[in-house]
């Protein structure tokens, strides 16, 4: 079994545990196995855009070093650190780049963490676990596990801006991307195509102020339904929280009575290869996708 | 006034080293806690000073040694005076302890983001853990907590004596011993076993079944009292 | 027809190059294509655009700068810096403005003033992410 370090972020482990369950079981089902690294800290989101700050920089280079130690442990691992959280893999993937065209970055931050005896060799890639699936592991191989196709899912893919952002970070073209329409189709889903794909959520202003996320979340979701999808598909665990909850307070306030349901791709995927449904954890989305599902007879 | 003369090593077998309290010079014997040669000093320590058995955290002390920029940090009573040491003592760290009900919470990363949401500006910079003198993985602890790991979080603080010295090096002024504190009590409410036999034994108590024996006990004079200490026995008389 | 007239001397040079400074970006480079304001998604709430901020930092105009809501708005969705045919990174300029407000006043948000039911229940990475960018 090919295993791969995998860095969780924060996130995955509070309200995207379906988002972790659901990729760790299909993970291992492709011949990917995440492994999650013992003693991971928190990456720093959003990644600092200063050109002099490197305390914000000790935590994405810190998580690269203990990757790197985790490897060792590992069967037929790769130098790469997978990541599910797209924010996580933009943070990790540009300082990884940072520090290796600026030595004397590294060196500073490596002086740092010497103490730690945790310091960094510019010996890791980053990769998203989309990047994997489509690279490492291929959609036929997925379509292969396959048991149960999506039928009557009408799926609207959605981005967001840190998997496509910047150069040094994007997992896809940043205009036209693909991944995730090809997987979607490689688990018989139908894919509708949204030009609000990469619309920014509003990301963490939902902490200061939520009419910017309300804003952003109600023109991505009225095209959503003006394209006739009954679903969306993301990568992001802000995105899906911004997109679900700020949602549910839309549809209290306007009477919508169109609800779309915020899945993970892995999500989609762990129901099309047949595992069990409680392992999304469904229960912690606000719009219950389980209502979908069961009109289209694929709860399982 | 005059001042009495320092012990130097030739007036004395015992080695002696200089260490700076206050910024002023004093020569000690090198083989002194910090705490106790800060005593040997003159000086008669009030506050920051507890058990003197590093376990109460009250002795925090912040040190640097002559030439040398590094800070390093220990408690007062368990650490030895070194040669050029320049010391100052943190008796208090100001870092107001969160109100909170833990009847009212969840083990999760909510709890400690309700009442300590800097553990979020967290940069993972580890000057936490390099200054604390349990050894303790600090910062590791509080990104446990912010992971809503409760588990890993309380066990890895659990040494730890509430010195304070962490929360007054991180930047992102946190404060790491009650977040430590919030997982350790959350854990020990809902995640451990509940310890039955300290139950059981409060049950007694509270139904008076020992009301009887200390009450005779507390009528009893010193002479019989130490009688019955030394004459004591561990067999179980219920047994016998 | 009505004139302002911009004092440009010393403060304004060195507003300019501590912006530069903490970006690590050349202003000069932008021609005011306009194509960063187009494309942001958050245009409409802000009360200056992305293209007049950076040209008021060419001419150093601190105060107007700073009294504007743009870089607050800002997400750091950096859909600006990929599309700029300059090739400059003008999220990292929004960057260096809240830098430069956060490193002499640093709390843009006050966390202390948060609503417990708002900290309980968001998720962990908006906290981590918002501290980031809006305190100091």
């Amino acid at each position: 079994m090919v295993q791969y370090s995998y860095f969780p972020g924060c996130n995955l482990k509070t309200n995207a545990k379906g988002f972790e369950k659901s990729a760790v079981a299909v993970s291992k089902k492709l011949n990917a196995e995440l492994v999650e690294i013992p003693n991971w800290n928190c990456c720093g989101t959003v990644h600092t855009m200063t050109s002099d700050n490197l305390m914000k920089r000790i935590a994405p280079v810190r998580v690269l070093s203990r990757s790197r130690k985790h490897i060792e442990e590992l069967e037929d691992s790769p130098n790469e650190v997978a990541t599910l959280c797209s924010m996580c893999n933009s943070t990790l993937k540009i300082v990884n780049k940072e520090v290796k065209v600026d030595e004397d970055k590294l060196s500073k931050i490596n002086y740092q963490l010497e103490e730690d005896e945790e310091t960094y060799a510019e010996d890791m890639e980053v990769k998203h676990f989309l990047e994997i699936l489509r690279d490492s592991v291929g959609y036929k191989n997925i379509a292969k596990k396959v048991i149960k196709e999506l039928k009557g899912i009408k799926v609207v893919p959605y981005y967001g801006c840190m998997l496509l952002h910047p150069e040094e970070a994007k997992i896809d073209d940043e205009e036209m991307p693909s991944v995730l329409e090809y997987l979607m189709e490689s688990l018989g889903a139908e894919v509708i195509f949204s030009p609000l794909f990469k619309f920014c959520c509003g990301s963490y202003h939902i902490v200061d102020d939520e009419t910017i996320v309300d804003s952003q979340v109600s023109k991505i979701l009225q095209d959503v339904r003006v394209k006739g999808a009954n679903a969306m598909v993301v990568a992001c665990p802000l995105c899906a929280y911004n997109l679900d909850y700020q949602q549910k307070k839309l549809i209290k306030q306007t009477g919508e009575k169109n609800p779309i349901p915020i899945f993970y791709f892995s999500q989609l995927m762990a129901i099309a290869m047949g595992e069990p449904i409680e392992i999304n954890h469904f229960e912690d989305h606000q719009i219950d996708p389980r209502k979908l599902l069961k009109e289209l007879k694929l709860e399982g | 006034m005059a001042k009495a003369k320092p012990k130097t090593k030739t007036e004395n077998s015992t080695p002696m080293v200089k260490i700076f309290i206050m910024g002023a010079a004093h020569e000690v014997p090198a083989s002194l806690t910090i705490m106790k040669a800060i005593e040997y000093a003159g000086f008669k320590i009030t506050r920051g000073s507890g058990c003197r058995a590093g376990f109460c955290g009250a002795c925090g002390t912040i040190y640097r040694k002559e030439g040398d920029y590094r800070i390093y940090a220990a408690l007062a009573c368990q650490t030895q005076v070194e040669d050029g040491m320049v010391l100052t003592q943190l008796p208090f760290v100001p870092a107001p302890k969160a109100r909170y009900n833990v009847d009212e919470l969840q083990p999760n990363a909510s709890a400690m983001l309700k009442y300590y949401p800097e553990v979020a500006r967290c940069l993972s910079c580890n000057a936490c853990s390099k200054v604390c003198p349990q050894e303790i993985k600090v910062m590791d602890y509080v990104q446990y907590s912010l992971q809503g790991q409760i588990k890993k979080a309380a066990d890895e603080s659990f040494d730890c004596v509430q010195c304070g010295l962490c929360a007054i090096r991180c930047p992102a002024e946190i404060p790491q011993y009650h977040v430590g504190m919030l997982a350790r009590r959350l854990h020990g409410k809902y995640n451990l076993k509940a310890p039955e036999n300290l139950e059981h034994r409060v049950k007694e108590i509270e139904d008076g079944v020992y009301t009887e024996a200390f009450s005779e006990l507390m009528k009893l004079s010193k002479a019989d009292l130490k009688k019955r200490y030394t004459e004591r026995d561990f067999i179980d008389q219920k047994k016998a | 027809m009505s004139y302002e007239y911009i004092k440009f001397g010393k403060e304004e040079r060195e507003f300019r190059e501590k912006i530069e400074e903490i970006s690590g970006e050349n202003v000069f480079s932008c021609y005011q294509c306009g194509k960063c304001s187009a494309g942001c998604m958050f245009s409409d709430k802000m009360d200056r655009t992305v293209n007049q901020q950076i040209h008021r930092i060419q001419m150093g105009q601190k105060e107007k700068v700073l009294a504007a809501n743009t870089h607050w708005i800002c997400a750091s969705c950096l859909t600006c810096s990929v599309r700029c045919p300059r090739d400059i990174d003008v999220a990292a300029i929004m960057e260096a403005i809240r830098e430069y407000i956060l490193r002499e006043e640093p709390e843009k948000i006050i966390v202390s003033e948060l609503p417990k039911e708002v900290l309980e229940r968001l998720p962990n990475i908006a906290l981590v992410g918002n501290f980031r960018k809006m305190t100091g």
